[in-house]
């Protein structure tokens, strides 16, 4: 399971940011620094999918980026199964796999060889990622294009790479960021699926994204991040209560509105 | 960390465009253009060489032996036009009808035995680099003027040892303590490290911005971060890469001059610079070489670090710029004639290892010089490459 409370993060503003200043109406601006994330707060349990709603420039991906160790909270706690992922970024990398919709691969490398790679970062021995990999190749339907460079894949083919890359050290939790961002039907089905999958087998996900029919779809739990702030959480049934309607996207404003107003 | 560098270089070796700096520029390309450019150089001096000078003399009467031997000397021919003054001929080698014209005003016999000078005017176009018109004209003059002092020697009664030694009462002999590979090397030292820094940092260059730039601009970077590897071994991993790729490039590079060279000298008469090549052997050549290590060491450090700090290809590119022309600045004064390898000159970074290479090929080096350049190259080498490990952990850096 992975647990979230108070999380805070603060950047320094540079020149360039300074000079926008003020026609910027963003409370979160303050002096020297940009408070990009306030106190956000969320829990997942294990077997459940929790999706991460929030406007854009919300917090979201500083948030599942410091949840993925890539950035060191200034405040707050992360627990990914009882390991502090603060205090011990090294064994809680471990634990997690992590996909955002921006992620690439590398070019000149053949899909296998970019995931074996990651494979042998994680520590993994060469039988166990042998037997992994072809695991992976043999549930994503990936076996035609394993050996071709994954600058000559199709978007689709690449989203696989970037998935069997993110699970090859087999995570206890899966962190994605806007995984279905900027890809074509056939290649959201693929991702939709394999968290489907994860799901099926009691991994925990968290996952982003601003299309709502994939909460729908997908997720028990919800938790709602407006200007850096937690401000909501809670089963889907709880959102749509809130947000006095059936319909989600209008929940979601509700929830919004209903924030700004209080 | 072993394994990022393994998969790093396995990259760049698929990589045809830094194939193409680090390998075909050394081997091919400069080569040729080097063989070009001395091919054009020696076309140009046979051809200025081989020129025949339309020439008009007026007043030959007053230098009857200096115009007999313009008029036989194979690189003159007489113009037919005659020209009787300094404005004509200027106005005729102006429109090209002329190369030369030789004006002489009075009889050279009459004027050296009223013991005065005769004066002559010469007037060509003196722009070109490559002229001979002036000392062809002067050789003429000159072996004339021995033929009048020789008459006039004979009518004072001077005997021909006794001409000599008033012309010229002394007479000096040089010897020259440097040998030949001091006096070669004076000139090559200085352009060959002048060649080779210039090459480790392109060969540093060009894996570097695709090792943080482009691992930034692909998106891979932040994967890369998340795996359970320490940030410091991933960026030893990287900067060791480009170290060997900046390495490669130099050794690469004195492995095909070695190669032209010896290939040149079959075919010319190169017999100095073969020589010179025996006489630095393989203790210089590999001292040499050990010296570019920290040098390299440097410049992979401070480029890796500009291209872990830029957002795009782009960026670190533009950055590149400036930084090589920093590098260029120490290496100009280590061109600079008569610069010597001193403890003041042993303390600026580049400049210390390119006078030291220098004297490595002289074969006039202090080899404890060498060491202490050595040594501090080292440890510049060494802080410069914490800082990049340091600048890799700051997330101001990585996530911009």
């Amino acid at each position: 399971m992975i647990e979230v409370a108070g999380l805070k993060k603060r950047f320094k503003l540079t020149k360039d940011h300074k000079i926008d200043k003020q026609q910027s109406i963003d409370p979160r601006q303050e002096a020297d620094y940009f408070h990009s994330v306030r106190d956000v707060s969320f829990h997942c349990d294990k077997g459940e999918v929790l999706g991460l709603l929030g406007p854009n420039g919300a917090g979201k991906t500083t948030t599942l980026r410091m949840l993925s160790t890539a950035l060191l909270p200034d405040q707050g706690m992360i627990q990914v199964n009882g390991v502090d992922v603060v205090k011990d970024p090294l064994l809680a990398r471990k634990k997690i796999g992590f996909l955002s919709g921006s992620t690439g691969l590398y070019g000149r490398l053949t899909a296998k060889e970019n995931i074996e790679y990651f494979g042998k970062l994680h520590g993994m021995n060469k039988k166990v990622l042998k037997i992994r990999a072809e695991e992976l190749y043999e549930m994503l339907d990936m076996n035609s294009f394993v050996h071709k460079r994954a600058e000559h894949l199709s978007t689709g083919m690449k989203q696989k790479t970037n998935i069997a890359r993110a699970v090859i050290h087999s995570p206890e939790v899966v962190v994605l960021d806007e995984p279905t961002t900027g890809l074509d039907i056939m290649a959201t089905q693929t991702v939709i699926k394999f968290i489907q999958d994860l799901k099926s087998q009691g991994t925990p996900v968290i996952f982003s994204t601003h299309h709502l029919d994939e909460i729908d779809l997908l997720c028990e739990r919800v938790s709602v991040i407006n200007e850096g702030i937690s401000c909501f959480n809670g089963t889907l049934a709880q959102f749509r209560e809130t947000g006095n309607s059936q319909i989600l996207n209008e929940a979601f404003l509700n929830i919004l509105q209903e924030k700004s107003n209080v | 960390m072993f394994e990022v560098f393994k998969k790093e270089i396995k990259e760049l070796l698929r990589d045809k465009k830094t194939l193409l700096f680090v390998v075909a520029l050394p081997v091919l390309i400069f080569p040729i253009l080097f063989a070009l450019m001395g091919y054009l150089m020696s076309q140009a001096t046979i051809e200025a060489e081989q020129k025949i000078h339309v020439y008009a003399i007026t007043g030959s009467e007053y230098a009857p032996e200096f115009s007999e031997k313009i008029m036989f000397h194979k690189n003159f021919q007489l113009s037919d036009t005659k020209y009787k003054t300094v404005d004509e001929m200027k106005d005729a080698v102006k429109s090209g009808d002329l190369d030369v014209g030789i004006l002489i005003h009075n009889n050279a016999r009459t004027t050296l035995s009223e013991g005065i000078q005769s004066d002559w005017t010469v007037v060509f176009n003196d722009s070109s680099a490559l002229n001979f018109i002036y000392k062809r004209v002067n050789d003429a003059l000159n072996s004339f003027s021995e033929i009048l002092q020789a008459e006039k020697f004979e009518q004072l009664g001077v005997t021909k040892e006794q001409s000599i030694a008033l012309l010229n009462p002394i007479k000096l002999e040089k010897i020259d303590t440097a040998d030949k590979r001091e006096n070669l090397g004076e000139k090559l030292g200085a352009i060959i490290p002048y060649l080779l820094i210039p090459l480790v940092l392109a060969g540093a260059s060009y894996p570097a911005i695709d090792l943080g730039a482009g691992e930034k601009e692909r998106g891979t970077l932040e994967t890369l971060l998340l795996t359970p590897v320490t940030r410091t071994e991933l960026v030893l991993g990287k900067f060791f890469t480009v170290l060997v790729s900046s390495l490669a490039t130099a050794c690469i590079t004195v492995v095909s001059m070695g190669f032209w060279a010896s290939v040149a000298g079959r075919f010319f008469d190169a017999q100095i610079i073969t020589e010179v090549m025996g006489a630095i052997g393989v203790v210089d050549l590999s001292l040499i070489l050990l010296m570019l290590v920290p040098l390299a060491g440097i410049f992979s450090s401070l480029v890796l670090a500009i291209s872990i700090y830029a957002r795009t290809f782009k960026e670190a590119q533009n950055y590149m710029g400036p930084l090589s022309m920093v590098a260029f600045m120490p290496l100009l004064v280590a061109m600079m004639p008569n610069m010597e390898l001193t403890m003041n000159t042993a303390m600026i970074p580049i400049t210390n290892v390119a006078l030291a290479i220098k004297e490595l090929i002289k074969g006039t080096v202090d080899y404890s010089m060498v060491g202490m350049i050595f040594a501090a190259t080292l440890v510049l080498a060494g802080v410069l490459m914490s800082f990049c490990v340091h600048w890799f952990k700051k997330e101001s850096v990585l996530f911009r």
